[in-house]
């Protein structure tokens, strides 16, 4: 790992931080960056930078980096893009550990001789730069927080196993936001930019080695260096799955080409390529991102046999379409749980998969059947559909599809359609990490992009 | 064309038997050293798609049919500047793929297999890599065709000859990179048990 990437450590693990462009002016970036730091349970050291001011919220305030008596660990600047080198190569001087831009104006709208400097100061000092034109960075494990969207606005995820790197500041932030709506728990969120000095690569090597990250995002419009994104996929991948999400499509500005195959592969299709070739699991929109990066830290499958358990014949049917859709198998039960299951069905039942506990099933049922699928080896992977609506179901079943899901046997996806009363039941089986879906199809297309990340990554 | 041709050929590639004939008598002579049923081809640097002109003669069995086609060739491109007309030898019968190439601007090289003919753009059924790609690479990229059935024997025919098309997708991946090529075609390839036809190449450096 090369200096820089090292040294990112310490923008994410801050003993102390400093915000340039601090301000009491509400609304300012430089304010709501103070109050993510005050405000936000961060423990370590706070150093307002702003010549105009002697004190910000009741800090001392210092009129450059240079001034503060202590070796700072991460500075976040939000002044104009002019201004910036200067600071930037003030922070080399003051041997801060990393700096994050997130003022905009450079490559962007053509001023790359800004952005030339700032990568010079970086060289130099062999200082990590995140940004310019970003969010930066989020890390709820040491509260560190440069998103510069006030907290009443946009949610802040919980602590967790899912790491986002994320070109376009306004993609990261609905994702964190909605993740912290669904309760999903986040390591590292990195909002990189135009990606002047350290680039998507950098950080998968980051994260590759970051104990706190399991899954990694990856939302990218364009690579910097597709050969290397191809390599570090490849290496960080066998590790941590990633799931990637690349945007411009149908990007055109392909010069005229005179062959079939200048037609027809363009450079998305060099994107999912090279996805493939590191057996990354891509998705195709927001709603996959999400769907996929919720299964993804659950064990893994040691094949493709589903097992269903429902309260409900025809959610049953639709799920083992599924199940066919996605090329993944009806799993065929053991002599062992085919007695068992006799045990826990009433008279009328009938032991087959997908399992139909019928309507009048109450919990115990749904404990007694996960249980025998569990311990069942001719089932890989669990798919339960819970229809709350049914009333026999109360709030103990969360408590037994929880459990279910901690003892990490095998990987399962939960499924409930429903209205509002059902959906509140589902937001809190994610809030504890039970995967749950709001369809058959989702549930079971998630499921077998887990199926073949195992296969691929068999360790 | 023909020069692609022999550039190709440095590379390992063996293009379905061919010649450029100047006159008819030439092409009598060339077709006899080929051997019938041969394939005519206008070549002009002036006709891009050779069909629309009525540049493209296939299953010529005889000398005879040969001075027809010939002279239908050429009457209907006599308002165009014409380097020749093309004498390849007739390709077998089987399934029609496209190999080709681009150079990506992020990514280098790429490679791209695909079902070939002239549908190409509209069934898009291709699969594709960076490269370089081993021969793993292009079994994994033959099972991603929707219509790789049809390369192993589907409705009763033998299965394609695997192996020559997997050493086709490897050498074109080295090709692109030893003379720095934007894109190319070889476009249509056709293969049934015994072999792969390379008949018709088209490359941009």
């Amino acid at each position: 790992m090369n200096e820089k990437i090292k040294r990112l450590d310490k923008i994410f693990h801050p003993k102390n931080v400093a915000i340039v462009g601090a301000t009491k002016k509400a609304n300012k970036i430089g304010n709501v960056l103070m109050k993510n730091f005050s405000e936000g349970k961060y423990r370590g050291g706070i150093f307002p930078v702003n010549p105009k001011y002697t004190q910000v919220m009741g800090l001392k305030c210092y009129s450059s980096v240079l001034e503060v008596e202590k070796k700072i660990d991460c500075v976040i600047i939000a002044t104009p893009a002019a201004t910036v080198p200067a600071i930037v190569e003030q922070c080399g001087k003051a041997k801060a550990g990393g700096v994050v831009v997130l003022s905009g104006g450079f490559e962007e709208v053509g001023q790359d001789e800004l952005a030339k400097k700032i990568l010079a100061s970086s060289d130099k000092y062999n200082m990590p730069i995140i940004g310019p034109n970003c969010l930066g960075v989020f890390n709820p494990y040491a509260r560190v927080d440069s998103i510069f969207l006030p907290t009443y606005k946009l949610e802040r995820p919980k602590p967790g196993g899912i790491a986002f790197i994320t070109q376009s500041g306004a993609v990261g932030s609905t994702v964190l936001d909605l993740s912290a709506f669904y309760g999903l728990g986040v390591s590292k969120f990195i909002s990189y930019g135009n990606g002047t000095v350290l680039c998507e690569n950098d950080f998968l090597e980051y994260l590759m080695y970051d104990k706190e990250t399991e899954v990694i995002i990856l939302y990218l419009e364009g690579a910097k260096d597709g050969r290397k994104l191809l390599e570090w996929m490849k290496r960080v991948n066998a590790k941590k799955p990633i799931i990637a999400l690349k945007a411009g499509k149908h990007a055109t500005g392909q010069a005229a080409a005179m062959t079939h195959t200048g037609n027809i592969a363009g450079s998305y299709l060099a994107y999912k390529s090279a996805f493939r070739q590191a057996d990354v699991t891509e998705a195709h929109s927001l709603d996959e991102l999400f769907d996929f990066v919720r299964i993804f830290n659950q064990p893994h499958p040691k094949g493709k046999r589903v097992g269903i358990i429902t309260n409900g014949g025809g959610m049953g049917i639709l799920t083992t379409d599924a199940v066919e859709d996605e090329d993944l198998e009806m799993a065929k039960f053991s002599k062992d749980t085919k007695k068992k299951l006799r045990k826990i069905l009433p008279p009328y039942g009938t032991v087959a998969n997908p399992l139909d506990l019928v309507a009048d099933a109450g919990v115990d049922a749904y404990e007694a059947a996960i249980e025998t699928y569990m311990k069942d080896p001719n089932i890989d992977a669990l798919a339960i559909v819970i229809l709350f609506q049914t009333p026999p179901i109360d709030e103990r079943i969360l408590h037994i599809l929880t459990k279910a899901s901690d003892d990490r046997r095998k990987p399962m996806v939960t499924i409930s359609v429903g209205g509002e009363y059902t959906e509140k039941y589902r937001k809190i089986l994610e809030g504890k990490g039970v995967p749950s879906y709001q369809s058959p199809a989702s549930a079971i297309k998630a499921l077998k992009r887990f199926v073949r990340y195992a296969q691929r990554n068999k360790k | 064309m023909i020069d692609d041709f022999a550039m190709l050929e440095k590379y390992g590639f063996k293009l379905i038997p061919y010649s450029l004939a100047k006159s008819e008598k030439e092409a009598l002579s060339m077709a006899k050293k080929i051997g019938y049923p041969v394939a005519m081809k206008v070549v002009s640097p002036q006709i891009e798609h050779k069909t629309d002109f009525g540049g493209v003669k296939t299953d010529i069995k005889n000398p005879e049919v040969l001075k027809h086609a010939y002279r239908d060739i050429m009457q209907g491109a006599k308002r165009k500047k014409v380097d020749g007309i093309l004498v390849q030898k007739m390709a077998r019968k089987g399934v029609e793929l496209i190999i080709g190439g681009r150079k990506d601007p992020q990514f280098g090289h790429m490679v791209v297999l695909g079902l070939g003919g002239i549908y190409v753009e509209i069934f898009r059924d291709i699969s594709a890599r960076i490269c370089p790609v081993n021969e793993d690479d292009v079994e994994e990229m033959i099972g991603e065709l929707k219509s790789h059935p049809l390369l192993e024997g589907a409705r009763g025919k033998k299965p394609i000859n695997r192996a020559m098309l997997k050493k086709l997708v490897v050498r074109v991946c080295r090709f692109m990179a030893k003379e720095n090529i934007k894109e190319m075609d070889l476009n249509p390839i056709i293969c049934d048990s015994k072999g792969c036809d390379l008949v018709d190449v088209r490359f941009r450096r």
